[in-house]
């Protein structure tokens, strides 16, 4: 047990060394294995992997493997995995758990892809009225241009479509974090990175600066 | 400052800094949550109409009217929709007016409203950002009224935590009131004992120490009066008449023939019992001593009717009876009532009166002579009495030449009086010992119209013989405090008030008047005398007196003291600065008598000055006997520190 922990974290060194930076650092990994025992951090080994592989990639490829990814983790409701009603989980908490519901796959893939160098500024947040399932769902949407039609990553189909192609959802509300801060900074007001700006998103930025597991 | 007051105020600034930081903790708090609260509302605001704006398909005209009404509805400073590039859709920006809130206080909390914005979408198509800030008036009111709520209810809350600090602090420091007020009583050489023993326990040992304390100077005065009453009744009593004896006709004697007596003369009769070694022979020692204590009472009950008369047993045979104020025939008179009486009582008791009889030598004096002057010629008219028939000799004194009759007298006092002719010149009481002034003992001259210059020993005894000497106390009374002296500044002095001006009805009351107009800008330190004639009595009056010159912070001293008392309990109770005595009569005091004294006077802190000391020889026996402050021409013999 303990030498397979060793190759583990070896493997994990040597990893991280080739990378100037990996998306899972090395401390916060070792605590991820800790709590979610190594299948765990075999998971966070394959992300890594994915992602290392698309970095040089575009923007397309990096969707496509990022949202192929994570749709191989299972849907389970806030309630069921955290037992709360709604919860924003972090990166870590929804693939250490191997599970979670629409928003933790739409904060997921947001991360990842912003760790492969996608602009803040295309990809939305996008509440929607999945027809099909008569539910609210939230997507994560692609603008190429502010302008131009986004493309949908969602967990329930698991292929990217341009927003065209999903009849079955209906766009209600979409935001963008880095949008709302850079809107507040405009303003006369004191700085808004000290405030709320969007209640959920707000609480999710503190568990990722805190490193919440 | 008190200790009291030092814990108060150290605990009143502690609890005002608590309240203070309470207060700008809640105002800080209150304004914090003021902002948030103006960016809560702009946010709501925001994601509420980017949700309607998104209704409108794109349409700017659509989102320009439901911006409008949003903005115009509510309290907002700016709304504004931003495009997708960066361009202003729509914007409404509105002039904040901020009423009912002071400049002071707009330019001391600077509030500035966040700006919160929301997506604005279109379908699934981006429209822009809508940027809503609320107006900062609503804020400024509601901070502005929060923070005068804040400072009412906590100045409230200070006055009522000050007030229960207060109460508190008193109920916890009233024992400690109490032990300073014994021990600043003590300091006054007041010796109370306190009765409440506190619970505190370093409170409970020094009351009870303080206690002990008391108690045991309470018990040195009590012997020290106790053993003085008894040498008094040693030195001026005779002990087989009950009659007072010559030492204290001596002593007595200064009252009535001083510069400023009232009494301008009287008669002093002396008395002798011839045939008195024919009586023991014939009825016995014991027979003969009951006939002396019979004609003791016979002269005691005679001179009874006589004011301020002094009737003493001289020695073995002979009796004096000293008459103030007595006319020749009053005293005549008197002389033939005793010695008829006691002619009755001698042959009562079965002797001849032609072998056992008295002989009555009246002599007038006047208040100028001296004791010896007195005696010599009391005596003489006595050796004349009983060489003539009726057993009775009236010898006058040779009449001095009066420079100035009583009418001239009233004259010129009644003149001084009315143009304030009276100044006053001080002499120095001088501790010999330390060789400095202990004070200034102030007299009057008076200045006539004529301006001639008159001593104190010159018209003070024409005045008190003419009833003005208490016009003239008030006179000078209120010369002293109206227009004090500046050359006396910071010294302390004396002034000597007589038995009558403290006597009359209304005197009490004219110095309350005085002192209350005068008295706080008095520029030396006060002490008035008074004599121990009326002192003694530790009246009501005395009492009131010392009282008032208490509140003032003006010592009293007691003049023409000859401890002639019944109890000195006085001494305790009046607590003099010093009690002033003739010369002579220290000097002719037992050891046992002023060791007496002594003890009492130190017990309450009385210094003891000898007056009219004239030479170092006298002063030199003052000093042997531990009486080292003195008045008097020797004063100028000692040379000051």
């Amino acid at each position: 047990m303990n030498l397979v922990k060793l190759l583990l974290l070896l493997v994990l060194i040597v990893n991280s060394s080739l990378m100037a930076k990996p998306y899972v650092e090395r401390s916060l990994m070792l605590k991820i294995v800790k709590k979610y025992k190594r299948f765990a951090g075999k998971r966070f080994m394959a992300l890594q992997n994915t992602l290392d592989r698309v970095k040089s990639g575009s923007d397309l490829d990096k969707l496509e493997a990022v949202n192929n990814f994570y749709n191989y983790v299972r849907y389970s409701p806030d309630i069921k995995v955290y037992r709360k009603k709604d919860y924003w989980a972090t990166p870590w908490e929804f693939l250490g758990k191997d599970m979670g519901d629409c928003e933790d796959y739409v904060i997921s893939k947001y991360f990842a892809l912003r760790y492969l160098g996608v602009s803040s500024k295309k990809l939305f947040f996008t509440y929607v009225k999945s027809t099909k399932f008569k539910a609210a769902h939230m997507v994560l949407t692609y603008f190429k241009t502010p302008r131009s039609e986004p493309l949908i990553l969602d967990n329930n189909n698991r292929r990217i479509f341009p927003a065209s192609k999903r009849k079955d959802l209906r766009p209600i509300y979409n935001f963008n974090g880095a949008s709302l801060y850079k809107a507040g900074k405009r303003g006369a007001g004191k700085k808004v990175s000290s405030r709320k700006a969007h209640k959920k998103w707000d609480q999710l930025k503190l568990n990722m600066k805190r490193k919440k597991i | 400052m008190t200790l009291f007051r030092q814990i108060a105020l150290m605990l009143s600034i502690f609890l005002i800094i608590i309240l203070a930081t309470v207060l700008t903790l809640n105002f800080q708090s209150a304004n914090e949550s003021v902002q948030e609260r103006l960016y809560e509302d702009a946010k709501n605001t925001a994601t509420s109409l980017s949700l309607s704006l998104g209704s409108a398909n794109g349409d700017e005209s659509a989102m320009a009217t439901m911006i409008n009404a949003n903005f115009d509805s509510g309290s907002y400073s700016h709304i504004s929709l931003v495009d997708v590039d960066d361009e202003i859709i729509f914007e409404r920006i509105a002039e904040s007016e901020i009423k009912d809130v002071p400049t002071w206080f707009r330019d001391t909390v600077k509030i500035e409203a966040p700006i919160a914005s929301a997506n604005v979408s279109a379908g699934w198509s981006q429209v822009g950002i809508l940027n809503v800030q609320s107006d900062v008036a609503y804020a400024y009111h509601q901070l502005y009224t929060i923070l005068i709520q804040l400072l009412i209810s906590f100045s409230i809350i200070t006055i009522i935590a000050l007030f229960i600090l207060n109460i508190l602090l008193a109920t916890i420091l009233r024992p400690l009131k109490e032990v300073q007020r014994q021990a600043e009583a003590v300091g006054r050489n007041v010796f109370i004992l306190q009765e409440h023993i506190p619970n505190t326990k370093e409170f409970k040992d020094v009351v009870i120490g303080m206690n002990n304390m008391v108690s045991k100077v309470q018990a040195m005065f009590n012997k020290g009066n106790e053993e003085l009453k008894r040498q008094k009744e040693l030195e001026y009593i005779d002990k087989d008449t009950k009659l007072r004896n010559r030492k204290y006709l001596i002593d007595k004697l200064p009252e009535f023939l001083k510069v400023d007596a009232t009494s301008k003369g009287g008669v002093n009769i002396m008395i002798a019992l011839s045939g008195v070694i024919e009586a023991n022979e014939k009825i016995g020692h014991r027979e003969v001593d009951k006939l002396f204590q019979s004609i003791a009472d016979i002269f005691s009950a005679h001179a009874s009717n006589f004011e301020n008369s002094i009737t003493a047993r001289m020695n073995g045979t002979e009796f004096s009876i000293l008459l103030p104020d007595c006319s020749q025939k009053d005293a005549l008179d008197l002389a033939h009532g005793i010695y008829d009486a006691t002619q009755d009582s001698i042959q009562k008791v079965g002797l001849d009166t032609k072998q056992t009889f008295i002989s009555l030598g009246l002599y007038e004096y006047n208040y100028t002579q001296n004791i010896g002057q007195l005696l010599s010629q009391s005596d003489n008219a006595l050796t004349q009495a009983k060489f003539s028939q009726s057993n009775i000799h009236l010898e006058k004194s040779e009449t001095a030449t009066e420079v100035m009759g009583k009418d001239a007298w009233r004259m010129i006092i009644n003149e001084a009086l009315e143009s304030n002719s009276f100044k006053f010149v001080s002499w120095t009481a001088v501790d010999a010992k330390r060789k400095k002034v202990a004070h200034n003992a102030l007299s009057l001259t008076l200045m006539s119209n004529n301006g001639t210059k008159y001593f104190y020993g010159q018209f003070m005894a024409p005045a008190n013989q003419l009833g003005l000497s208490s016009k003239i106390y008030q006179n000078v009374m209120h010369m002293m405090f109206s227009t004090p002296d500046m050359k006396l500044k910071s010294s302390t002095c004396s002034i000597r008030l007589s038995f009558e001006y403290l006597d009359l009805a209304d005197t009490y009351d004219e110095l309350s008047e005085l002192f209350k107009k005068y008295a706080k800008a008095l520029p030396f330190k006060l002490i008035i005398e008074m004599p121990d004639k009326l002192v003694r009595s530790n009246s009501k009056a005395v009492k009131l007196y010392k009282t008032l010159f208490e509140m003032y912070s003006i010592e009293t001293g007691i003049y023409e003291f000859i401890g002639e008392s019944a109890d000195y309990q006085y001494l305790q109770d009046l607590r003099p600065v010093y009690i002033k005595g003739e010369s002579s009569y220290f000097l002719t005091q037992s050891d046992q008598s002023l060791s007496a004294l002594r003890l009492i006077t130190d017990t309450v802190g009385i210094s003891l000055i000898a007056t009219g000391v004239m030479d170092m020889d006298t002063l030199h026996r003052l000093q042997d006997k531990d009486v080292f402050v003195i008045q008097g021409r020797a004063t100028e013999m000692i040379e000051l520190a």
